[in-house]
C-alpha cells in the first residue's frame, strides 16, 4: 500500500534514536506499530506521541480513564480517523488508513460499541452486510449460511440457528454476531471497543471465551475496557493511555490490580524509554 | 426443520420424531406440548403420544402449568429428584456446571479468570453464573439441592476454609462455603480440586474397576487426590495429596508457602513457561500445553520433564498408599503421552513393582472435567436426598 496524503496535515514523524530503538522484538514485525501518534481536536490533545503496537496471537489491553484516548486511537486503526502525525505500520509496511473500507482491506476488522447490527436481519445476512457473495446467477445464500455456521463454530458459539432474527437474540448473542462479523474476510487485526459493557455475567463469559479464541486461531486482538478482572483474565499486555499519553506497558500475566489502576488514575507515571517490549 | 423427512420405516420415523422431541425439550429446558408441537412441526396428536412414551421410560417429566389462562402440559427434561451445581475455581478460570441426579450435565459455562483473582469479585461472579445457568434452563434456586466448590488449595471440609495460608493470595481467613450459601441459599460443601478429580474419577471416570486409586492434577500447581477403598482421603486438615508442596530441591527457591524447593517451584505455571521465554517469548501457561500438543520440541520437552518431576513425587505417594491406577488430570494432561510417559516411567522406575496388581497409569477418562463433575458429585452426594423424595412425591401424589 502506498502512503497517501489524505490532508496537509499529515507528516511523517522523525524520531530520536532512543524510539527506534524500542522496536527491536523478539517475535518478529508486529502486525500493527504505531509510532509517534499525534491528533488534536482544537485546543483537546487527544493524543500525544502515542507508541502502540499488537503481535500476532496476542490480546492487547487499551484501558485508560474517560477520554484517555483509548477510542481516538482505536478509530484511527479502523480507518475512521486520521492521526495528524506519526507512523502506522501493518505487518512492517507503512501505511495510511484513509477509510474504514480501506482499514478492512489492510486486514483491521472492528466491533464498535453500538455494534452497528441490522435489527432485521437474520445473523448470515448481519454477517455478510454490504459484502454479500455472489454465484453464477444469484446470491449464493447456501455458501453464506455455510459459512456464518463454520465461523460461529470456530467461536464456539450459542447461537442455536444462523436464520434467527438479530431482534430475537440475547445481548451477549448479538455481540458473538459482531465478533463472528469481523471473521468474515480473514483479519489479522480485531479491535473491539467494550465488548463486556452492559452485559450478563454468563454472557460476559462467552465473550472473553470468543477472545481467547481469536487469540488461538492467531489473530492480533485489541481489547478496550473499563473493567479490569475482564482486561486481566484475557489479554496478554496492558497498555495504560492518560491524558492521550502513553502511561505504562504491563505483562497481564505478572501485574497485580493495584499497579494498572495506578497507572491509570496517574499516581504512577511511566518514563518512556523504559516500556517494557515483549 | 427438515429432519422428519429423513423417513425410511415407519419405525425409523417414529424413532427419529421422539429424538427430534427430546432434542427440541432439551434446547428450550422447558415446553408445553403446544409450544412442543409449534417447535418441532409434529402434529398435536404426534407429539402427545411420543411425550407419554418418554414419560412412560422416565426420560421426560410432565407438570400442569398454565398458559395464557389455559390449563397446559410442560414438559421438561427428567430432573430425578433436583439439581446439583458443580464449580471449579481455577488459577485462571471459573467452571461451572449444571446437573441432575444421573450426573446428567444439563449446561456448563467456562469464564476466564485474572491472574491472582479476587476472592469477592470471583465468588460473585460465580454466584451470578449459577442464576444466569439455572434461568437458561427455565429453572430456579429452589430445584438446587446443593452446590459444590473446588478450589487449587487445601481445605478444612468441615468449616470450608483454605488450612493453608499463602496459596491463594486473599482467600485466606474467608469461610467460602458459607458465604456463597448465604448468597445462594442452598448447601454449599468445599473441597480441594485434586480431591474432586479422584472423586470423579474414581466414581465415573478411570478409577472406576479400582479400591485404591490416586489422582494427579498437573495444572498452574500440583497436587493429588488419594481414594482409600473407594472413599476420598483427605486427612484432618485436607492436606493429604498436597504434593506441590513435597520438597524437590533444597536449594530452590521460596514456595508460597514458606518452605523451599516445593514441587511447585520446579513444576508450577511460572517454572515452565519462564525457560521457554528466550526461545519462544512470552507464553500463556495453555500456550505452551497447545504447542507441546502441536509437536514444538521445546515446550514439548519442558511438560515431559516437569512429567519426571511429578512422576518422582508421585512415586513416594505410591509407596504410601498402595494404588491400583495413577490417574493424570489437569491442563497438563491434554499433552496426553507427552505428561504421561516420562511420568510413567519414572513412577515405575520408584515404586516397588508387585506381581498382583503392578500400577498403572492413565489419563483421565473425564478429561479437563474431572475436578468440576467431582464438585457435582460431592453436591449430589452431601445433598439431603431423602427429604427431597418425600416432596416430590408429596407433589406426584
Amino acid at each position: 500500500m502506498t502512503v497517501l496524503d489524505t490532508d496537509g496535515s499529515l507528516t511523517c514523524h522523525v524520531f530520536d534514536g532512543e524510539q527506534v530503538g524500542t522496536q527491536v522484538s523478539g517475535a518478529g514485525a508486529p502486525l500493527l506499530s504505531m509510532r509517534g501518534i499525534t491528533k488534536r481536536f482544537g485546543a483537546v490533545e487527544a493524543l500525544v506521541g502515542v507508541d502502540f503496537e499488537v503481535h500476532a496471537h496476542e490480546v492487547v489491553a487499551l484501558v485508560g480513564d474517560n477520554g484517555a484516548g483509548k477510542s481516538t486511537l482505536a478509530k484511527m486503526v479502523a480507518g475512521v480517523l486520521a492521526p495528524d502525525a506519526g507512523f502506522i505500520e501493518i505487518a512492517g509496511q507503512p501505511v495510511t488508513i484513509p477509510s474504514p473500507a480501506a482499514a478492512q482491506d489492510l486486514g483491521v476488522a472492528t466491533v464498535f460499541q453500538d455494534l452497528a447490527l441490522c435489527e432485521n436481519l437474520d445473523v448470515t445476512a448481519n454477517l455478510f452486510l454490504g459484502r454479500e457473495l455472489h454465484g453464477a446467477v444469484s446470491r449464493d445464500d447456501a455458501e453464506m449460511e455455510r459459512v456464518t455456521r463454520e465461523v460461529l463454530d470456530k467461536l464456539a458459539s450459542r447461537i442455536p440457528s444462523v436464520r434467527t432474527p438479530l431482534s430475537h437474540l440475547s445481548a451477549g448473542q448479538r455481540q458473538t454476531v459482531a465478533i463472528a462479523r469481523t471473521l468474515i474476510g480473514a483479519p489479522q487485526i480485531v479491535v473491539l471497543d467494550e465488548p463486556t459493557a452492559a452485559l450478563s455475567v454468563v454472557q460476559t463469559a462467552e465473550v472473553l471465551m470468543h477472545i481467547e479464541r481469536l487469540r488461538d486461531l492467531g489473530l492480533g486482538v485489541i481489547l478496550i475496557s473499563h473493567n479490569m478482572t475482564d482486561v486481566r483474565a484475557v489479554s496478554d499486555r496492558i497498555e495504560v493511555l492518560r491524558h492521550g499519553r502513553n502511561n505504562g506497558s504491563y505483562d497481564a500475566s505478572s501485574t497485580s490490580f493495584e499497579e494498572i489502576i495506578a497507572a491509570i488514575t496517574g499516581a504512577t507515571h511511566a518514563e518512556r524509554g523504559l516500556r517494557s517490549v515483549s | 426443520m427438515t429432519r422428519k423427512a429423513a423417513a425410511g420405516s415407519q419405525t425409523s420415523l417414529r424413532e427419529a420424531n421422539k429424538a427430534l422431541v427430546l432434542e427440541t425439550v432439551q434446547h428450550w429446558g422447558g415446553l408445553t406440548q403446544v409450544e412442543l408441537a409449534a417447535a418441532t412441526g409434529l402434529s398435536q396428536a404426534t407429539v402427545s403420544t411420543i411425550v407419554r412414551e418418554l414419560l412412560g421410560v422416565g426420560v421426560v417429566e410432565t407438570a400442569v402449568t398454565t398458559r395464557s389462562g389455559r390449563r397446559a402440559q410442560l414438559v421438561t427434561v427428567a430432573r430425578r429428584m433436583g439439581l446439583a451445581v458443580g464449580i471449579q475455581v481455577s488459577h485462571r478460570q471459573l467452571r461451572i456446571v449444571l446437573g441432575d441426579f444421573g450426573h446428567t450435565v444439563l449446561a456448563e459455562q467456562t469464564l476466564p479468570l485474572p491472574n491472582e483473582h479476587r476472592l469477592d469479585t470471583s465468588l460473585d461472579r460465580a454466584a451470578l453464573l449459577v442464576v444466569d445457568l439455572l434461568e437458561r434452563m427455565g429453572s430456579t434456586l429452589d430445584e438446587v439441592v446443593g452446590i459444590g466448590v473446588g478450589v487449587p488449595a487445601p481445605v478444612d471440609v468441615d468449616t470450608g476454609m483454605i488450612s493453608v495460608r499463602g496459596l491463594m493470595r486473599g482467600w485466606d481467613d474467608v469461610h467460602l462455603g458459607h458465604t456463597l450459601s448465604k448468597r445462594l441459599a442452598c448447601p454449599v460443601s468445599v473441597d480441594n480440586d485434586a480431591n474432586l478429580g479422584a472423586l470423579a474419577e474414581s466414581t465415573l471416570g478411570a478409577g472406576r474397576a479400582y479400591r485404591d486409586s490416586v489422582f494427579v492434577r498437573a495444572s498452574y500447581g500440583t497436587g493429588a487426590g488419594v481414594v482409600i477403598g473407594g472413599r476420598v482421603h483427605r486427612g484432618y486438615a485436607g492436606t493429604a495429596g498436597e504434593i506441590g508442596h513435597v520438597q524437590v530441591d533444597p536449594l530452590g527457591d521460596i514456595c508460597r508457602c514458606g518452605n523451599r524447593g516445593c514441587l511447585d517451584t520446579v513444576v508450577g505455571a511460572s517454572a515452565l513457561v519462564e525457560p521457554l521465554r528466550a526461545s519462544l517469548g512470552a507464553l500463556a501457561l495453555r500456550d505452551v500445553v497447545q504447542r507441546a500438543r502441536d509437536g514444538d520440541p521445546g515446550c514439548a520437552r519442558v511438560i515431559a520433564d516437569a512429567g519426571a518431576q511429578i512422576g518422582a513425587v508421585v512415586a513416594g505417594l505410591g509407596m504410601a498408599v498402595n494404588p491400583q491406577v495413577v490417574i493424570v488430570g489437569g491442563e497438563l494432561a491434554e499433552t496426553g503421552e507427552v505428561l504421561l510417559g516420562p511420568m510413567r516411567e519414572a513412577i515405575s522406575r520408584r515404586v516397588l513393582i508387585n506381581q498382583i496388581a503392578p500400577l498403572e497409569v492413565v489419563p483421565a477418562a473425564l478429561g479437563s472435567r474431572a475436578e468440576v463433575m467431582g464438585a457435582l458429585l460431592l453436591a449430589l452426594q452431601t445433598a439431603d436426598v431423602p427429604v427431597r423424595v418425600d416432596i416430590e412425591e408429596e407433589k406426584v401424589g
